[in-house]
């Protein structure tokens, strides 16, 4: 009995106490790990970033390429992360028995689908049919030479895990890990791998990429009602295109657009690179030299310079699907570099993380009407203008019009109340412990250095944004929640079942 | 390669420095000057992975305890791995464990409403969450290690004294209903779930499902009586790892928990498992699919079948970015972008061996057939010696990162320590890796990739699947997955 009195009064203790967010504890180790981290650039421009960790002997490597579906021409949408996939296919040394034989089949295959293309074109059936019999036959000739998928068979027989890539709407990643002592084998392997790539197997990967594209969007309702959601938010800014592109686009694709894609975006001077983990930088910085300074210097891509136009009305989208109910509203904010972009993260945190959070305690607990009720920033990326969006899953029995009724009444309170000083703290605090639980992830901290050295030019953003949500008052949520919250931002999307 | 040459000049120049070049090499080792092709690598050898140091400690109630102190950042996590199981419920209640996983945390403690609760905890950035799954339950906290002194009473509350309110066990079922009329908005969702039930059994307790008249029979009393059969500490395995002083957390621990009483000794026997149905093609029609999703198995073993190793070699032949189904169905024939065949054992009971993947309608046959191929070329032909080293060396090159984190290793022991595993159960079966030969791939791929056993799933629409799958046999069993509606809605 005196336990539990003596309990009760240490958690009464607990409650009376202010709500401290004493993140003092934290603030050293996220300095410490700063004085960690090494840069260098190469003379061809390409960028190192070195992050020593030796608690065990392994090494983490991102190679970050600035350049994602955005950059698309039009008519050409997907070329970005086709180009991902055939960056796994090896150079003229790997992944070939022979690169001198392998290389005029290759040529010819590229000029029989051209000749294929044209015969469609001109609706010449008899022509097409023999075309394709040859092309079939110049397939079985090219796969002979096919020494498959030997690169990922050599990282992952040296021991190298999570070996992968994606592409994104801003940038395109390569990712793996290796034991410690491989460090020499990733800078022959990757550094060979964007010198002399070969993208080889090109046909037989579309066919590869069309089925991704089944799975991802035409056999997913929410994978379909994103890309109309999009396409219905932007009316000019690339951001309204699907990432993985649309089906007509890709079976269009040739290799000659991938090379052409490739000789453009990835120059080095386009290039980051993040390796974090057991390694001396000084070795680091050598090798990289060695290898990688045989990329030779070239001209800097070109930019992005469309604009999406300021909306100037609600827009709405409903599809039906054989699904249960969806609901999306997003509306449009400024990019990652814009003075305001903390003030939408700690919005996105005090409507959307964890059981304290206004969306989950609304929707969610007291009216039970959503299953899932959550909103987050930089959609579908943030280089550029972007969306906030919401979305919530419909409980048995609700309506996305009682979710939309429901997220507007939370959506005005932030306009019109200040949150209280206890909520902001709370964000605050989450935010800087969400940063040191990522320092415990090689490949969660080389990504990241990646993308703030990209991104905003300078990797310490990464800790330094830590300070500048410190400084987000509850005046400012008020004011870019009054400025961004209006009915002509917004698009409504509805995912309604058939 | 190059690393040994530069050592040798260096050496010759003279003796005395001999010593000092080793040093040096080992700290800062000679680069290359020009760069190497990979096959001209050569490479020193990794460094002992050392265990991390830990403790494993009982309190007088039962409860074992794990301590593993990790001071690289001022975080702790924790995790009690409770000696229950969704596999233990009434057939009738199917759901009952998984909501007194769900409620034991959302439900708050008879000391703190569940508002209060999460409050306290989010202040401060930490989490504890709860579960219950087929054959483990679980409560797990992540908290800055300066609120140790909070968090860790707060944990043993939530183990110890759950409130489990009814509003908040009404919320949970209204979840779960919404769950359950989602369940067959994805494809995917679908064909894993069935294909469970025709391996396990549609009843089995590793494949049964939790339907709405189930819900309806659960009671806040039934909740009640789950918990205090199961949450006792002697069903209690709790670890701990981070930036603590072990005197310090010792007695946090003694405190919160050392006063529980030991509660009754059960006697629950593991449900064991055997495959339903003997062979067969089995479909689910969707007719708005372009793609069918496929998976064909059948019931494997546990893991502590000395074949174990040996299989695992399979799986790094058959998977991965150069396994053969990856080169074959993919990258060759362009057949689909996921395609896999892994044989997927479970600690106490059989797991299964399970392939599959998606195509486009059209292929579905042809998917299927060289699916079939790919096993039956691993039963009828010796693979290469090649082959056996990438599958082997994927494996042994690439077993330090089992030990990546502190946390990692614990949970392993923890794990081991419930199943009654051997605690170095893994470094036997890196030695069984390193001891498999091809003679042995192909014996247990004779032995336990059985054809005649193979059930086949496929979710697509029924009009676009050309040719039909009656092709691949003349009896394909069509299953109705229509959710029946709840009673009292």
């Amino acid at each position: 009995m005196v336990k539990k009195i003596l309990l009760l009064l240490l958690i009464w203790s607990l409650l009376l106490a202010p709500a401290t967010a004493d993140t003092s504890s934290i603030q050293p180790y996220l300095d410490r790990v700063q004085e960690r981290i090494k840069e260098f650039s190469l003379d061809n421009g390409m960028k190192f970033i070195v992050l020593e960790d030796h608690q065990a002997p392994l090494i983490s490597f991102v190679t970050y390429a600035d350049v994602g579906s955005v950059d698309e021409p039009e008519g050409k949408t997907g070329v970005a992360h086709f180009l991902e996939h055939l960056a796994f296919k090896g150079t003229q040394h790997i992944g070939t028995t022979n690169y001198r034989k392998e290389k005029p089949v290759l040529k010819s295959l590229d000029r029989l689908f051209d000749k294929i293309q044209a015969a469609k074109a001109a609706g010449k059936p008899q022509n097409l049919a023999k075309l394709e019999r040859k092309f079939n036959q110049k397939l079985a000739q090219a796969s002979k030479y096919v020494q498959q998928n030997q690169f990922g068979r050599i990282v992952e027989t040296a021991g190298g895990v999570n070996l992968n890539a994606a592409t994104s709407t801003d940038y395109t990643i390569y990712f793996y890990s290796f034991p410690a002592n491989k460090l020499e084998l990733w800078m022959s392997l990757e550094s060979e791998r964007f010198l002399e790539p070969v993208f080889r197997e090109f046909y037989q990967e579309k066919d590869v990429i069309l089925e991704e594209r089944q799975l991802r969007t035409d056999n997913s309702p929410i994978g379909k009602m994103i890309e109309e959601f999009l396409n219905t938010a932007f009316t000019t800014h690339p951001y309204k295109r699907p990432t993985i592109g649309y089906e007509e686009d890709i079976r269009k694709l040739t290799r000659e657009d991938i090379k052409q894609f490739f000789a453009t975006y990835y120059v080095p001077s386009n290039l980051t690179i993040a390796i974090v983990g057991d390694v001396d930088p000084t070795e680091v910085e050598k090798l990289a030299e060695i290898y990688f300074g045989r990329y030779s210097k070239k001209p800097a891509p070109p930019k992005i310079t469309i604009i999406e136009p300021p909306q100037q009305e609600t827009k709405e989208i409903t599809l039906q699907l054989p699904t249960q109910p969806w609901y999306l509203e997003g509306y449009h904010r400024p990019n990652l570099n814009h003075p305001d972009n903390p003030v939408y993260q700690i919005i996105s945190r005090i409507l959307s993380d964890g059981r304290t959070s206004r969306l989950y305690q609304s929707l969610v607990e007291e009216k039970q009407i959503a299953l899932n009720a959550q909103g987050f920033s930089g959609f579908p990326g943030d280089k550029y203008p972007n969306l906030v969006v919401f979305y919530a899953l419909t409980a048995p029995g609700h309506t996305v019009e009682e979710i939309r009724a429901a997220l507007d009444t939370e959506i005005e309170r932030l306009k019109t109340e200040l949150v209280t000083d206890q909520e902001l703290e709370r964000v605050k605090t989450q935010a800087r412990a969400d940063l040191l639980r990522t320092l415990n992830s090689n490949i969660g901290m080389a990504r990241l250095l990646t993308e703030y050295q990209a991104k905003t030019g300078n990797w310490r953003n990464l800790f330094k944004e830590l300070d500048r949500l410190s400084f987000v008052s509850a005046q400012d949520i008020q004011r870019v929640a009054q400025n961004t919250f209006v009915p002509q931002n917004s698009t409504i999307g509805r995912l309604l079942p058939n | 390669m190059t690393k040994n040459k530069n050592l040798k000049t260096l050496s010759s120049i003279s003796v005395l420095c001999i010593s000092l070049v080793i040093i040096l090499f080992f700290h800062h080792p000679a680069v290359a000057q020009t760069p190497h092709h990979y096959t001209e690598l050569e490479f020193p050898p990794l460094r002992e992975i050392e265990l991390p140091e830990y403790q494993r400690y009982q309190l007088n109630n039962g409860m074992v305890v794990y301590l593993m102190p990790d001071r690289e950042l001022p975080l702790v996590s924790g995790t009690a791995i409770i000696r229950t199981g969704s596999r233990l419920e009434p057939p009738e209640k199917v759901g009952l464990a998984e909501l007194v996983g769900t409620v034991m945390r959302s439900g708050g403690t008879q000391q703190h409403p569940p508002e209060e609760l999460n409050q306290i905890l989010e202040q401060r950035a930490a989490t504890i969450e709860t579960a219950i799954t087929t054959s483990s339950g679980s409560a797990s906290f992540n908290a800055l290690s300066q609120d140790l002194n909070t968090i860790i009473p707060l944990f043993a509350q939530i183990l110890r004294f759950p409130a489990f309110p009814t509003d908040k066990l009404e919320l949970a079922k209204t979840q779960i209903r919404g769950t359950i009329a989602r369940r067959n908005d994805d494809p995917q969702d679908i064909a894993n779930r069935e294909f469970q039930k025709l391996i396990y059994g549609h009843h089995s307790p590793y494949a049964r499902t939790v339907e709405n008249d189930s819900l309806d029979n659960i009671s806040p009393e039934d909740i009640v009586h789950f918990y205090q059969k199961y949450f006792h500490p002697q069903q209690i395995i709790l670890g701990i790892v981070g930036d603590f002083e072990s005197s310090q957390i010792k007695q946090l621990i003694q405190e919160a928990f050392g006063d529980w009483a030991p509660g009754d000794t059960i006697s629950d026997s593991i449900p064991t498992a055997r495959q339903q149905h003997q062979s067969g093609i089995f479909f689910i029609n969707q007719p708005q699919l372009t793609q069918s999703n496929i998976l064909l198995g059948h019931l494997g073993d546990k893991l502590n079948n000395p074949d174990y190793p040996a299989l695992t070699v399979i799986n790094g032949i058959l998977n991965g970015f150069g396994g053969r189904l990856f080169n074959q169905l993919r990258s060759r024939q362009g057949l689909a972008y996921s395609v896999y065949g892994v044989w997927s054992p479970r600690y106490d009971y059989p797991g299964i061996f399970i392939a599959g993947g998606q195509t486009r309608s059209d292929t579905t046959v042809a998917f299927i057939q060289s699916l079939l191929t790919e096993i039956e070329k691993l039963r009828t032909t010796p693979i290469s010696e090649q082959e056996l080293a990438y599958g082997k060396e994927s494996i042994l090159n690439s077993f330090v990162f089992n030990f990546q984190q502190p946390s990692q290793s614990l949970s392993r022991l923890m794990r081991y320590d419930y199943y009654n595993y051997p605690p170095n159960f893994l470094y036997q079966y890196q030695q069984g890796v390193k001891a498999t030969t091809i003679e042995d791939v192909q014996r247990v791929a004779q032995e336990y990739l059985q054809r005649d056993r193979l059930l086949t799933l496929v979710v697509g629409n029924r009009q676009e699947i050309q040719p039909p799958l009656s092709k691949l046999s003349p009896e394909v069993q069509t299953i109705d997955i229509s959710i029946s509606q709840p009673q009292n809605n």
